[in-house]
C-alpha cells in the first residue's frame, strides 16, 4: 500500500503548485475589447531576458519606463499604461506559451514590442486568427511590413533588413570601385534579407560578394567563419550579426590580423556594442566600421542639450534605476512606446483594438523625441513599413561620426 | 492503484484550473513522455543520453512535413495528413532514427555517449537549416489555422462535449502520456526490464548472465527515441509552429534534468519533473504572479537580463542539495517511515 500514498502525495503537490499563481491572478473588467477599463490599458509582448539575444532586453526595459513616465503624468485620457513582458529567451516555443497567457488569461488588450524576427512570425498567423494586434513587432524582416493585405493586424516599426542591405550596397557601389565583400550573416529570414537587399544594392556596380557565411543563432562563436571569410580575400567585410556574434566577429578579425573596410547591420552598432568590440581601442579593425542608424544614440555628443534625450536621461533615472543609460536599446524601447502613446491619444476615449491598427497604419509623426531629426515615422495606404529612413555613421575614434544626409528607402 | 490514481487525478484536475493552465499542463504531458522515454535509456539502462531534444525534433518535423508538406520550400512531400494520424508516424520515424544510432553507441560507454549524442543534439538545428528546402529552414513552419490541425480557433466536439483547443490539446497530451506510462511500466517489470537494469548495473555480469548487450542497448536507444518522437510530434502540435530553434541544445539538457529531478531508475518522479521543465521557466518569466510569496526585490532582480536563469540555477542546487535521489527518493522515504509507524 505505499505506492498510492506516494502517488496521491504527488497529485496533492502538483495541484497546490498548479492553483497558486492561478489564484494570484486577477480578472480585469470587461468593456468593448479585452484589456482595457476605464482606469488601465494592458499591453503584453515577449523580450529576451535570457538566451542568445539577451542584449535585446533593453528594448522592453526602455518602452516600460517611458510607459511608467507617461503614467507618472497621468496616463492616456485618464487610462494607466501597463506593459507585461515576459521572458521567452528568444526561443518560439516559449514566444507561443507565452503570447497565449497573456492574450487568454491575461486578455492584454494588444501584443506590442515581442522582439526578434522568428519569434514574431511564431505567433502572428495566431494573433491574426483571433483579431489581436501585433503592434510594432521588434524585427526588420521584409514581411512584416509587406505583407499587410494577409496579416493586417501585425505591424512592425524599424526599417525593413532588405533596405538596409540595399543602402549598404548602394553606398559601397559608390565608394569601394573595386571592393570584395566578405559577408558574416545569422542564418534565418533576418541575416537572409539583409545579404538579400546588399546584392540587390550592389548590381550593376563592380563590386562583388566573393564569400558569404552563415552562422547559427545557438552558435557558440563565430570564429571557422571569420577565418573563411579573411581567407576570401576580401577587402570589405559586411557584419550581419547580432550583438554577441558581431562583437566577436570583430574581436576575431582583429585578433586574425584583418583591416578590411567595415559595414555592420544597425542591430549591432549601439555605440556601447562597438565600445566592446572595439576592446579598448586595441582593436582597429573597428575603426571606420559604417552602419546605418535612425535612433539618437545616448554617448553621442551632439545630444547632450538636445531636449528628447534629456528626456530619455531623466525617464532611464526615474524609471529604470541601475540599467545602462548608454545602451541604445533603451532609446529604441522609448521610441516605440512613444508612438503607441500618441496612437492612444488619437484614438481618444474609446480605444479599440481595430482601432489601434487603424490609426498604427496612417501616422504621420515626423518628430519622435528619440529619433534622428529627420526620421519620420510614416505609414499609410500600401505603406506598411513605419520607419524608412536612416542616416549614415563612421566609427572614428570610439564615437559614432555621421556623414551625408538622411537616406530614405524608395518602394522595394 | 497507483496509475489508476495518476489517471484520475489528470482526469479531474481540468476543472480546478483554467483553459490557459490546462494547455500549460498539456506540455507537462509532453515533457512526461519525453522523460518515460529517456528514463528508460539513462535511468533503467544506464546509457547518458545528452541528445534528446533531437530525437524530438525528428518527430516534430515528421508531423509538420506529414501535415502541411514541404513543396512550399521546394520538397516533394505533399502533406495532408491529420495532425492525430502523424504521432504515429513521428513516434515510428524517431524510433528507427534511434535505433540506427543505437548501433554505433554500443562502442561508446558513459562519458563519450554522452559527448557523443550531444553532439547530435548540437547538430540537430543547424542540419534541419542546412536541409532548408526539406524542412522550411530557419524560418520555420506554422500550423495554425491549417485544416490538418485539429481544433485551432474552433475548438473540438468530442464524445458529446465542446472542448477548447487548450483543454483538446491537454486531453490528446495526457491520453498518449498515460498510455506510455503504462507501456513503459509494463515494459520495465517484465523480463526486457530485468536485462535493462542488469545491463546498467554491471555489463560484465550481464552478459555473462546471457544478456546480450548489442540486443538489449539498441532495444533502449530505439524506445526511448521512439518516445521523444511522439514527444516531438505532440509538441509541434501544440506549438503550432516549429523551427530549428524550438528544439534547442537546452532542450536536451532539460530532459536530463527532468529526470534527474524526478528520480533516475523510478517512474513515479517523472511527473514532477516534467513538471519542473514546463512551469518553471514560465513562472520566473513571469515573476509577478508569485509576487505575492517573494520580496519584491526578488521579483525585480528576476526581470532583469539574465536573472530568470540565474534563479533556475540556484534552484537546482538546492533542489539537488535537498533531494539527492529525486523526487522520488523523497516519495521512497516518506513511504518508509509511514510503513515504519504502522
Amino acid at each position: 500500500m505505499r505506492k498510492p500514498a506516494v502517488i496521491v502525495l504527488a497529485a496533492a503537490v502538483l495541484a497546490a503548485l498548479a492553483a497558486l499563481p492561478g489564484a494570484l491572478a486577477s480578472s480585469s473588467a470587461r468593456s468593448s475589447d479585452p484589456g482595457i477599463t476605464s482606469t488601465t490599458i494592458l499591453l503584453g509582448g515577449t523580450a529576451p531576458l535570457t538566451g542568445p539575444a539577451a542584449a535585446y532586453a533593453s528594448v522592453a526595459r526602455g518602452a516600460k519606463a517611458y510607459f511608467d513616465y507617461v503614467n507618472s503624468k497621468g496616463g492616456v485620457a485618464h487610462r494607466k499604461i501597463q506593459y507585461k513582458y515576459l521572458d521567452d529567451g528568444y526561443n518560439p516555443a516559449l514566444t507561443v506559451q507565452d503570447v497565449r497567457q497573456l492574450v487568454e488569461q491575461d486578455k492584454v488588450f494588444s501584443i506590442f514590442n515581442t522582439l526578434g524576427t522568428e519569434v514574431n512570425l511564431s505567433v502572428r498567423d495566431y494573433l491574426n486568427a483571433n483579431k489581436v494586434p501585433q503592434l510594432f513587432a521588434a524585427s526588420g524582416a521584409t514581411t512584416f511590413g509587406r505583407d499587410t493585405a494577409q496579416y493586417p493586424w501585425t505591424i512592425g516599426f524599424q526599417p525593413s533588413y532588405q533596405a538596409e542591405g540595399f543602402l549598404l550596397g548602394q553606398f559601397l557601389a559608390k565608394t569601394k570601385k573595386k571592393g570584395k565583400v566578405a559577408v558574416l550573416f545569422q542564418n534565418d529570414d533576418y541575416g537572409k534579407d539583409l545579404l538579400g537587399g546588399l546584392k540587390r544594392g550592389l548590381q550593376r556596380s563592380k563590386v562583388k560578394v566573393v564569400a558569404a557565411q552563415p552562422y547559427d543563432v545557438t552558435a557558440a562563436d563565430v570564429s571557422s567563419q571569420v577565418a573563411k571569410l579573411k581567407a576570401s580575400g576580401a577587402n570589405v567585410f559586411a557584419i550581419f550579426a547580432t550583438p554577441k556574434f558581431a562583437i566577436q566577429a570583430y574581436v576575431f578579425a582583429g585578433r586574425l590580423g584583418w583591416r578590411p573596410a567595415v559595414i555592420n547591420n544597425a542591430v549591432s552598432a549601439a555605440s556601447n556594442i562597438m565600445v566592446l568590440a572595439s576592446e579598448g581601442g586595441k582593436n582597429k579593425t573597428v575603426n571606420g566600421t559604417v552602419a546605418l542608424n535612425f535612433l539618437k544614440d545616448p554617448s553621442d555628443v551632439r545630444w547632450k542639450k538636445d531636449p528628447g534625450m534629456k528626456l530619455y536621461r531623466s525617464i532611464m533615472a526615474r524609471f529604470a534605476k541601475g540599467a545602462n543609460v548608454a545602451d541604445v536599446y533603451h532609446v529604441y524601447g522609448m521610441a516605440v512606446a512613444y508612438e503607441t502613446v500618441s496612437l492612444f491619444k488619437r484614438m481618444g476615449a474609446n480605444p479599440t483594438r481595430a482601432g489601434l491598427i487603424a490609426k498604427a497604419r496612417s501616422m504621420n509623426d515626423p518628430s519622435n523625441p528619440f529619433l534622428l531629426p529627420g526620421v519620420a515615422v510614416k505609414t499609410g495606404p500600401g505603406d506598411g513599413f513605419p520607419i524608412q529612413q536612416g542616416q549614415l555613421q563612421r566609427w572614428t575614434n570610439g564615437h559614432w561620426v555621421p556623414f551625408g544626409g538622411i537616406w530614405t528607402s524608395k518602394k522595394l | 492503484m497507483a496509475f489508476a490514481a495518476l489517471a484520475v487525478f489528470v482526469a479531474a484536475l481540468p476543472a480546478f484550473i483554467s483553459d490557459v493552465k490546462a494547455q500549460q499542463f498539456a506540455y507537462v504531458g509532453i515533457y512526461l513522455i519525453a522523460l518515460l522515454g529517456l528514463n528508460i535509456l539513462t535511468g533503467y539502462t544506464g546509457q547518458i543520453s545528452l541528445g534528446h531534444g533531437a530525437f524530438m525534433a525528428i518527430g516534430g518535423y515528421t508531423t509538420v512535413i506529414l501535415m502541411v508538406g514541404n513543396e512550399q520550400f521546394g520538397g516533394s512531400i505533399t502533406g495532408g495528413v491529420r495532425d492525430v494520424w502523424t504521432i504515429p508516424a513521428a513516434g515510428l520515424v524517431a524510433g528507427l532514427v534511434g535505433l540506427a544510432f543505437g548501433l554505433p553507441a554500443l562502442r561508446l560507454s558513459g562519458l563519450y555517449l554522452a559527448l557523443a549524442t550531444f553532439a547530435v543534439a548540437v547538430a540537430m538545428p543547424s542540419a534541419i537549416k542546412r536541409f532548408d528546402s526539406f524542412t522550411g529552414g530557419g524560418t520555420g513552419v506554422n500550423l495554425f489555422g491549417k485544416p490538418e490541425l485539429t481544433g485551432g480557433l474552433t475548438g473540438v466536439d468530442l464524445l458529446g462535449r465542446h472542448l477548447s483547443f487548450n483543454l483538446w490539446l491537454y486531453y490528446l497530451c495526457w491520453s498518449i502520456a498515460l498510455v506510455a506510462f503504462a507501456v513503459a511500466w509494463l515494459v520495465l517489470r517484465g523480463r526486457t526490464g530485468r536485462a535493462f537494469r542488469a545491463v546498467r548495473d554491471s555489463e560484465t555480469a550481464a552478459i555473462s548472465s546471457g544478456i546480450s548487450l548489442a540486443r538489449y542497448k539498441t532495444l533502449a536507444f530505439g524506445i526511448s527515441a521512439a518516445y521523444a518522437g511522439v514527444a516531438g510530434s505532440l509538441f509541434a502540435i501544440a506549438n503550432t509552429y516549429v523551427n530549428p530553434d524550438t528544439f534547442p541544445v537546452l532542450l536536451s539538457i532539460e530532459l536530463l534534468i527532468g529526470i534527474v529531478v524526478g528520480g533516475l531508475g523510478r517512474l513515479s518522479g517523472l511527473v514532477f519533473g516534467a513538471y519542473v521543465i514546463a512551469f518553471f521557466r514560465l513562472y520566473w518569466a513571469q515573476g509577478e504572479d508569485l509576487g505575492s510569496l517573494l520580496p519584491h526585490r526578488v521579483i525585480e532582480e528576476t526581470h532583469k537580463p539574465g536573472g530568470p536563469a540565474i534563479v533556475y540555477g540556484v534552484f537546482l542546487i538546492l533542489l539537488m542539495f535537498v533531494l539527492p535521489s529525486g523526487v522520488a527518493g523523497l516519495f521512497r522515504s516518506i513511504g518508509a517511515a509511514l510503513t515504519r509507524r504502522r
